[in-house]
């Protein structure tokens, strides 16, 4: 079981991408096909530079959907990470 | 029900340095002067980023052979299409992996035909093992996706777990383990390939074990051999349903192996656009719903979710297309494969046959 914690520093692993700005849809492109990014998951995958932690993202994407539960954020930030973390789409920068 | 593509296998040429005992290229393969050129391909790629398609798979034969290889990558970038390139390694190096990167590349899937050297050379037919290896590390050091992929049968199988050891320490974040599939050259050298019934059984536990162990940091996909099992595989995910493939002159086919079905006319994309070839060219429609469907598919609960099992392979074994896939154990002539099955269980040994390769 691997852990993203709030001070993971991650980035998208080789081979993974998010598909160009105004393409049809909204994709995360992967050796074996694609995975739609529903929300604001785009959003989250493309803070991830290698640099912030996930507690610098956490606190970005609060201050940007200040109307939102932060809580409820942070929750569901960890949740997406930690499933695209498993399945090697992410690795530690 | 529409369809909508998601990926194109590019079989931009048949050229092979590799004569590998189980190729799946067809057994009649098109000559370099039949090839599209590289202005074809481009109108090809923007064709297919413009239906939706999301992936393009670069293979062949060896796509490396083209010499425009580095521009069909870039082409297919442009196209906003995602790049894999399927190849064998022969005649890739450090500048031109620099090269097809620096044109957009995302992934490369590079194969070997066994862990040792010996009789991975004897399966490829071509000295290229070491070669291989080699262009593993140099792969590992750039950022670039990576996947290795094992084509695994009788003469290789016990080796299994030294394979799975390899891709855990090459730096490939991903390895395909495939059975080969009986098609092309591979299903005229079956009897000699086939694992038997215990081999596969081993196999499973094997991976089932490494995945666990190795989640992840490696993952493992594994193609199992569709003659051991119960139902038939969604092969393709139903025919013309997600992908379409493009031969070296510029034929369009819903898999790799159905221009051997016979009355069937596939479209070539030379004179159609690509997008009447999916909607409406006759050959994408033939199996594209149920309606060709015989019984026990027909009422049958799978239906939707094996689409019948494998067109082709339903033509190769029975001589009908249109028949169940005779792997099913529901199918009329799943015999067929039970007596397949009984010899190879059975101890009987055939030698391989080498392909030549095209001019």
């Amino acid at each position: 079981m691997i852990q993203v914690s709030p001070d993971s520093v991650l980035r998208l692993a080789p081979g993974c991408r998010l598909s160009d700005h105004g393409a049809p849809q909204d994709l995360l492109l992967i050796p074996e096909g694609a995975l739609r990014m529903q929300g604001p998951a785009r959003k989250i995958v493309e803070l991830l530079n290698g640099e912030r932690s996930i507690r610098e993202i956490i606190e970005q994407l609060q201050h940007h959907y200040a109307s939102e539960d932060a809580a409820r954020i942070e929750t569901e930030t960890l949740a997406l990470l930690t499933r695209l973390r498993e399945r090697g789409v992410l690795e530690s920068a | 029900m529409t369809y909508e593509p998601k990926a194109l296998i590019a079989e931009v040429t048949h050229r092979c340095p590799l004569h590998c005992v189980y190729c799946s290229n067809p057994l009649e393969m098109q000559r370099r002067s039949e090839e599209l050129s590289t202005g074809d391909w481009v109108s090809i790629f923007q064709q297919a980023g413009e239906m939706g398609v999301v992936q393009l798979h670069l293979t062949g034969g060896e796509p490396l052979a083209r010499t425009d290889i580095v521009d069909l990558v870039k082409a297919g970038r442009s196209a906003r299409l995602y790049i894999n390139l399927i190849t064998s390694g022969v005649g890739l190096d450090g500048p031109k992996l620099d090269a097809l990167i620096q044109a957009g590349l995302d992934h490369v899937q590079l194969s070997f035909q066994d862990i040792q050297e010996g009789p991975a050379n004897e399966f490829a037919g071509a000295r290229s093992h070491a070669l291989k290896l080699r262009m593993a590390a140099m792969i590992r050091e750039r950022r670039v996706g990576f996947t290795l992929n094992m084509v695994v049968h009788r003469s290789n199988l016990d080796r299994l777990e030294d394979m799975i050891a390899f891709a855990e320490q090459s730096g490939a974040q991903r390895v395909e383990i495939a059975h080969v599939q009986y098609y092309g050259w591979a299903l005229k050298n079956r009897d000699a390939l086939l694992p038997t019934r215990a081999q596969v059984d081993k196999s499973i536990e094997i991976v089932e074990a490494a995945r666990e162990r190795l989640k992840g940091r490696l993952r493992i996909d594994f193609v199992l051999p569709d003659y051991y099992a119960k139902y038939p595989k969604p092969c393709m995910n139903g025919w013309g349903h997600q992908l379409m493939l493009i031969d070296p002159n510029g034929r369009v086919l819903p898999c790799h192996a159905a221009g051997v079905i016979p009355g069937l006319e596939f479209s070539s994309a030379r004179e159609h656009p690509l997008r009447w070839i999916w909607e409406e060219s006759p050959a994408f429609q033939r199996f594209r719903d149920e309606s060709w469907m015989p019984e026990p598919c027909r009422s049958c609960d799978r239906r939707t979710r094996d689409f019948g099992g494998c067109r082709c392979q339903a033509f190769l074994l029975t001589g009908d297309a249109s028949a169940t896939d005779p792997v099913c154990t529901l199918a009329p002539s799943h015999g067929i494969v039970e007596n397949i099955l009984a010899q190879v269980n059975g101890g009987a040994h055939k030698e391989w046959v080498y392909r030549v390769d095209p001019i």
